[in-house]
């Protein structure tokens, strides 16, 4: 894999940062991250990812957008109220950097679908907002061995870690080894 | 602002799991609090019990996740059964019975901070999170009629008033929110 010329123009911020360099750079482009959310935590998450040249990006969200996530789900504009959260959050990243992959998947992530997803990708990176999805993801990283790097926020806080209990770390259900009751879910 | 703050922390994680560089969160919960501007750290630990990745895994594959995410609080008492369809008024319906019922008392049980967004005139405010038909001082023989933002917790308060005797009450099918639409364009919604 190589970087053509515009590309190495691009990120020739990167290239002469030792930590990075071209080797760095390489394996951006080669690696491939699951995304799952595609709003508040997905917005910043995958403009960034994308510009900085993570080759392949895997979104995920069948939700679409309301005009209440505005004000936080930046990807999404007002033209895009209506239209799935995945298409508008590519199209973002999209024009940001169209040197890199994206692809969407307007689904609710289930037992049946998500396993085959997660091995596709290197790295799950877990935006969703709700606890049955949170163990799904957990559990599905933990038997396709691949790394979760997890957020979440609840009003003024938010919690991130990464969970790679092959790497000797902890997984979600070492902290939490059961839901809260669903009354003291927020909603 | 929150939400761009803590996507990024875990953009910048990702990006050096892929560079194999730096000090990674792994083993680490990272907790920000945007009001106090804090941020700390806590060390966590792999559970030697823990039934996915413990030493005797009792989840060898995937479950049924709504299943286990869906335990109740072992309240006191759950909510009584009844023919719920019997209590619903829609919005137009729910107009027009405050409007020409005398004894008519409006209770809204939402929480606060949603009444501070908007309410219907006339109501009363008596949030369900604090919710007793013995001290909330309403009239058992008088007709309540119940809204909160979907017209599920309204539902739950209208049984709590059901078992404690009261007979004349009624629910605002969809809310405030359905209000909102269908009977007063001036709401705001949220």
């Amino acid at each position: 894999m190589k970087l053509n010329n515009e590309e190495i123009n691009r990120y020739s911020r990167h290239l002469t940062l030792p930590e990075v360099g071209m080797a760095g750079q390489l394996k951006m482009k080669e690696a491939k991250v699951l995304m799952i959310g595609a709003g508040g935590l997905g917005s910043p998450l995958g403009m960034y990812l994308g510009a900085v040249g993570v080759g392949k990006l895997g979104l995920v969200d069948f939700d679409v957008v309301d005009h209440t996530n505005l004000h936080r789900q930046i990807a999404h504009a007002s033209a895009d109220e209506g239209r799935s959260k995945v298409d508008s959050l590519r199209d973002t990243i999209l024009a940001g950097n169209p040197n890199i992959e994206v692809e969407v998947y307007n689904i609710r992530l289930e037992r049946k679908n998500v396993l085959e997803l997660f091995h596709q990708y290197d790295i799950i990176a877990d935006g969703s907002d709700n606890f049955e999805t949170r163990y799904l993801i957990n559990d599905a990283a933990y038997f396709t061995k691949k790394p979760l790097v997890s957020a979440s926020i609840f009003r003024f806080q938010g919690q991130i870690t990464i969970f790679a209990p092959k790497s000797g770390g902890p997984c979600y259900r070492c902290l939490y080894s059961e839901p809260p009751p669903a009354a003291l879910v927020p909603s | 602002m929150l939400p761009g703050v803590v996507g990024l922390i875990q953009a910048t994680e990702i990006i050096k799991l892929i560079l194999e560089d730096g000090i990674p969160l792994i083993g680490r919960l990272l907790l920000y609090d945007a009001m106090k501007m804090k941020f700390k750290e806590v060390r966590v630990r792999k559970d030697p019990e823990c039934a996915l990745c413990g030493e005797h895994p009792s989840v060898t594959e995937l479950v049924d996740y709504q299943a286990f995410c869906d335990i109740h609080l072992p309240g006191p008492v759950p909510p009584i059964d009844i023919n719920e369809d019997l209590y619903e008024l829609s919005p137009q319906e729910f107009k027009t019975a405050i409007e020409q019922d005398p004894s008519a008392v409006l209770v809204d049980v939402r929480e606060r901070f949603e009444w501070d967004i908007c309410r219907i005139d006339g109501a009363r405010l008596l949030p369900l999170s604090k919710f007793d038909p013995d001290t909330c001082g309403l009239d058992p023989e008088s007709s309540i009629y119940l809204y909160c933002y979907m017209g599920k917790r309204s539902m739950l308060a209208l049984k709590e008033l059901k078992r404690a005797g009261f007979n004349n009450l009624k629910n605002l099918t969809g809310g405030i929110d359905l209000w909102a639409v269908e009977v007063d364009s001036d709401m705001p919604r949220y």
